[in-house]
């Protein structure tokens, strides 16, 4: 773009500027003796995309998603900015200078968690599970939560308390407090793991209908490739490989 | 920011709430090992600061006593007199010459026979308020005195005094007025307190001369000073009585004190109050380390949901707050508890005591000063405590603290 004094062109060039900028990005832990190596050559995600990392238990997808959710520091990155609205930031400069309070504003105000077993508080009720994160950004009581609650077939539950749900329940007000603050990406971990093949059908039907009527990114990891094929969903690329002699597994994602 | 804190405080309060099977345990935990120490503290400043200064405040255990008669001029008197640990210096006339025989006036019942003791303004026996005697014409009764004489405050009675002059046995009266009575548990025999004068006039009048004052009868008086056969002698405080002694006894005077008696008693405060400091630090120390553990142990416990409200975007500050709440409340609430089962205990224990304790004395005292240091020190330990346990929490990456173990 040669000139930015057109607002409308200011505009066009910061709704297709990636969410997600990311190279070289690496992370590497230790457990049980054995060692596990993650990396990532080039990972770009445009807003509004619908990105899956696909893979089996133990590949590395959650310690991708963990870095991309601002939840877990890298070992090292060549390049990682996450720019959901506005000015892009430098994630791995704010991890070094231990600014967590400002990591912890950026997921505040963009991201939303769906949690592989929900997360939710048990002292709130459903309600207060769902606009919990409105609550955290001083937005008004506007009727979004409830909307969200019937929306999600939650509205006779608003007044329990999570212990009195089912996990599909469960799973379901988790995805409310994803969505009720209306972040622009949201990422889940595997959000319907827990639940029985037909609910599993129809929570993660209704999640992707949610989300894309609020035009959001979406990052999911998940072990099961049809799902991604039927919902159509942008896979990752990924490969695995295992070192017996050093004990090392190494993994990466692409794309 | 701000308004992340009240959320993060009305959620602290809801989690208490919801828990409050916990909550209460927490509580009571805390009220079970503050009360037993808030009780002895309670007695240490009842009891042994009863004891203590019931023994500082008895005149008797300040009193030097004369034993055998000595030749003590006014000029030996004033030198001793002018020493700063003397509360109270009168001289005695011979003790043989101390007595009078008293009825009340106008009656023929009722005769006493009385110990005359050297008395005057701020005599330590005096009951407070009282007047002293004064003069040839008022004395103080002691209360078995006025018991066997069936007087009171203000009522007139006749003295007599009695001597033998060449074989023949002669008497003397004179009017005098009761000023006070001092209570039995300061003078338990029958006596009289009277002023130098009177009690000069009885002895003068025994040695066969005349009384001008009280127109009684007899040779006149040699024109020399006169000599005392002893004192009643006061000290300032109790730690003065041995000084005193000695230097009576540098002096060659014979006297006997209650300083050993008020040695062992000192000694034996100064060992209780060595093993209430011993007892109270273990408790003390034994406290907070519970609190503090306590508190640690429950921030422990919630480290996934404050990892989820890190994960959600509270802040370090947020973190540290929510846990410090909840101390918060728990130890205004155990203190609280504490502060009431104390009141209880206390005023159960004083009443077990009331007949054995004297107006305002207590065997159970539990100060403000003291009942509020102890609500400080809960508070600030439980803060520091769990803000330290929520500033931990918050240093766990929130992907860590997430996830399910």
């Amino acid at each position: 773009m040669p000139s930015i004094r057109c607002p409308w062109k200011r505009c066009l060039k910061e709704v297709s500027a990636p969410v997600y900028q990311v190279a070289e990005l690496s992370k590497a832990r230790v457990q049980a003796g054995s060692g596990f190596a993650l990396s990532v050559p080039e990972l770009t995600i445009r807003p509004g995309e619908r990105v899956a990392l696909v893979g089996d238990s133990g590949c590395g997808k959650s310690t991708l998603l963990d870095m991309l959710g601002l939840a877990s520091s890298p070992d090292g990155a060549g390049r990682f900015t996450f720019c959901p609205r506005g000015a892009p930031s430098d994630i791995p400069s704010l991890w070094r200078d231990g600014r967590s309070n400002d990591l912890g504003d950026l997921r505040k105000h963009h991201i939303g968690y769906v949690l592989q077993t929900g997360g939710l508080i048990p002292y709130l009720t459903v309600r207060q599970n769902i606009d919990l994160t409105r609550r955290l950004l001083d937005l008004p009581d506007d009727g979004t939560a409830d909307a969200l609650a019937e929306r999600l077939g939650l509205a006779g539950h608003g007044a329990k308390l999570p212990a009195a749900l089912s996990v599909g329940e469960r799973q379901r007000v988790a995805i409310g407090r994803a969505l009720a603050h209306r972040p622009p990406v949201i990422l889940a971990d595997e959000p319907t793991a827990s639940l029985d093949p037909e609910t599993a059908k129809t929570v993660m039907a209704l999640f992707l209908d949610l989300v894309e009527a609020e035009g959001a990114t979406l990052i999911v990891a998940t072990h099961d490739r049809a799902q991604v094929g039927r919902l159509g969903l942008r896979a990752l690329g990924h490969d695995l490989a295992r070192d017996p002699a050093a004990g090392l597994t190494r993994a990466r994602f692409w794309g | 920011m701000g308004t992340t804190l009240v959320q993060v405080t009305r959620l602290s309060v809801r989690d208490f709430l919801h828990e409050w099977r916990m909550s209460v345990c927490f509580v009571l935990a805390l009220a079970a090992v503050l009360a037993p120490l808030l009780i002895l503290f309670g007695l240490k400043f009842g009891l042994v600061d009863t004891l203590r200064s019931r023994l500082i405040e008895d005149p008797r255990n300040r009193e030097i006593k004369s034993v055998v008669s000595g030749r003590l001029t006014r000029d030996w008197f004033a030198a001793l007199e002018a020493r700063d640990d003397i509360a109270f210096l009168l001289p005695r006339t011979r003790a043989i010459a101390a007595t009078m025989t008293l009825r009340p006036a106008g009656s023929r019942a009722n005769v006493t026979r009385v110990e005359l003791v050297p008395s005057g303004p701020g005599d330590p026996l005096l009951p407070e308020g009282a007047t002293a005697p004064d003069g040839l014409g008022t004395v103080v009764l002691s209360a078995a005195a006025a018991r066997a004489l069936g007087v009171g405050v203000g009522d007139r009675l006749t003295g007599n005094v009695t001597r033998v002059v060449e074989g023949r046995r002669q008497a003397a009266g004179t009017d005098l007025g009761v000023a006070a009575i001092v209570p039995d548990h300061r003078f338990a025999r029958p006596a009289a307190f009277a002023a130098p004068a009177l009690m000069g006039a009885v002895e003068d009048y025994r040695d066969g001369f005349a009384v001008p004052g009280l127109d009684w009868p007899g040779a006149d008086k040699p024109d020399a000073p006169r000599v005392y056969a002893g004192f009643r002698l006061y000290a300032a405080t109790i730690d003065a009585v041995a000084p005193l002694r000695d230097h009576l006894n540098g002096l060659g005077l014979e006297v006997r004190t209650q300083a050993a008696a008020i040695e062992t008693v000192r000694a034996l405060d100064r060992s209780l109050g060595a093993v209430f400091w011993v007892i109270a630090v273990i408790g003390l120390t034994g406290y907070l380390l519970s609190l503090g553990a306590n508190l640690w142990a429950n921030v422990d416990r919630k480290t996934r949901d404050l990892g989820i409200l890190r994960l959600l975007g509270v802040p370090t500050g947020g973190l540290m707050l929510f846990p410090v709440v909840q101390a918060g409340l728990t130890a205004v609430l155990g203190a609280a508890l504490a502060g009431l089962a104390t009141l209880a205990v206390a005023a159960l224990i004083n009443r077990m005591f009331a007949t054995s304790l004297a107006e305002g004395e207590l065997v159970c005292r539990l100060l403000a000063a003291h009942y509020l240091l102890a609500v400080a020190g809960t508070l600030a330990c439980a803060v520091a405590a769990s803000a330290l346990a929520g500033y931990r929490a918050s240093r766990i990456e929130p992907a860590e603290g997430t996830r399910d173990v």
